[in-house]
């Protein structure tokens, strides 16, 4: 049996997971007994409840996806936990690839941890890599959000006694908006133009460069696009948190009929050697 | 000063000093996680090796931490920013979905009654997403051999970088595409000189490019 399926791995990761939920069911408790204490209407918190869970299945859907998807790699225990608790898409997706080959794993997330010590370690890097903003939470998050509090007062004050606000001006704050994509395009764009002119290991198929990662590249860019645009113009919005997901299965569906149907020195071809 | 808004004060202060007590549980249960697969398989992996995978993540990840704390806290209120750091994914759901139950529910974000709306969808979400997780992983894992051994799906393996970050590419890319294609070129002129750099080192050139490249747009109002 594979050590990554073993029973105790996922009651390791079952623990974890009731953590989450205990802690969920906690601050909706508490919530909700506040909203009564505010007077706020019952039918309003039911309905947020129910809004909310209809609003998540399909991201969480999509969430799911890409746990399979990285699960022939890393087993399905790591990112069942990492995805359930503090991750997000990209930053796993990078944390375990950077993971794998700083732990000599060749070939990052499109080859399969074997070695028990090489699938601990990557559990260690991408626990301790994304943990920081929980260090950072109980020191800044209350005085910030005092801070935002002081100012809605300030301004529902000016408001009653009809004073005019004045635009912001436009200083380095109008960036901040521009900062995260920005960080973002730069992270992705890594990825992206190593599929078009990376060199990959030589022992490694598939690592560089070459007629199957563009062909691949290509399809997943011109799927979402179209799915996306699909999903704007007929207003289909349960399809909107399903269009990268799709898009990235057709792309991977489009790189197994090419590898074969090409002719093989073709399918193979990596141009950077 | 009323007794209703002593009431809401000491609400906040204790949302916070839960959200303090459950950060700091989460990160002892989430540094539990990976120690308990040591001591489970018997194994430890290499100090450097664990060391040289960090150092390529903690610049970025951890900048990225503070930038984060810093935009999302203000939008997400107390108690849901507390939940949402825990859960994650919070530009693609928590986010989106406390702000639509705040929008349902009429309330504004940062009032007593924003709090309370955005915390229950936050947990609601959280709740929701857990639950779908666990239940599919348990569903998928008698089918994971298949995938894994699969000589037929062995391409579509190999192909999950392309695969995952043209499909990210083409939500990113065709909303800030002016701020793309400068950094992009960057990047495919540092491979034209270092063929094969991974994507991991790849990147900082390329956060650089391309923060520096959406300042320079901004300044000259190219992007808003």
């Amino acid at each position: 049996m594979d050590f990554k399926e073993s029973t105790g791995l996922y009651l390791i990761a079952g623990g974890v997971i009731a953590f989450i939920l205990v802690q969920s069911i906690f601050f909706l408790v508490k919530a909700w007994k506040q909203g009564e204490k505010l007077g706020i209407d019952k039918k309003k918190l039911r309905n947020t409840i129910t809004s909310s869970a209809v609003f998540t299945i399909p991201s969480a859907l999509s969430v799911l996806a890409t746990v399979i998807v990285l699960a022939p790699s890393l087993g399905l225990v790591i990112p069942w936990v990492r995805l359930s608790v503090l991750g997000n898409l990209l930053y796993e997706t990078k944390a375990a690839g950077d993971a794998m080959s700083a732990l000599g794993q060749e070939g990052g997330i499109s080859s399969t941890i074997t070695d028990p010590a090489v699938f601990a370690g990557v559990a260690w890097v991408m626990t301790l890599g994304i943990c920081f903003s929980l260090v950072l939470l109980p020191f800044v998050a209350k005085p910030l959000h005092k801070k935002i509090l002081n100012v809605g007062k300030k301004d529902e004050t000016k408001e009653e006694t009809g004073e005019k606000k004045e635009k912001k001006s436009n200083g380095i704050g109008g960036f901040i908006d521009l900062l995260t994509p920005a960080v973002f395009i730069g992270l992705i764009g890594a990825f992206v133009a190593r599929a078009i002119a990376g060199k990959g290991k030589p022992e490694t198929f598939g690592d560089g460069a070459g007629v199957l990662s563009v062909i691949t590249l290509v399809v997943a860019v011109v799927a979402s696009l179209i799915l996306e645009y699909i999903s704007k113009k007929f207003k289909l919005t349960w399809l909107e948190p399903f269009v990268m997901p799709i898009g990235m299965i057709i792309a991977m569906v489009v790189a197994v009929v090419a590898y074969n149907v090409l002719p093989p020195e073709l399918a193979v071809l990596e141009w950077r050697g | 000063m009323s007794k209703k808004n002593k009431v809401e004060k000491s609400y906040f202060d204790r949302v916070h000093a839960w959200g303090r007590i459950s950060s700091i549980t989460a990160l002892c249960v989430m540094i539990m996680f990976p120690l308990s697969i040591c001591l489970y398989l018997g194994v430890w992996p290499s100090f450097s090796g664990v060391m040289a995978g960090l150092l390529k993540l903690i610049p970025l990840y951890w900048s990225l931490a503070v930038i984060e704390v810093l935009i999302y806290t203000p939008m997400l209120g107390a108690g849901g920013t507390y939940l949402s750091f825990v859960t994650g994914n919070i530009t693609n759901l928590k986010l989106p979905c406390a702000i639509g139950a705040m929008e349902n529910a009429k309330v504004k974000a940062n009032s007593e009654e924003g709090e309370v709306i955005s915390t229950i969808a936050i947990a609601t979400s959280s709740i929701v997403t857990t639950v779908i997780i666990a239940v599919g992983v348990l569903v998928f894992k008698p089918f994971l051999p298949a995938f894994t051994s699969s000589e037929l799906l062995m391409p579509a393996f190999k192909q999950v970088q392309p695969a995952l970050f043209g499909a990210l590419a083409a939500g990113y890319f065709s909303k800030h595409w002016k701020i793309s294609i400068f950094p992009i070129l960057v990047m495919l002129g540092v491979l034209l000189v270092a063929p094969g750099l991974d994507a991991g080192t790849l990147l900082f050139p390329g956060i650089v490019a391309s923060v520096v490249g959406a300042f320079a747009m901004w300044k000259f109002k190219i992007v808003k």
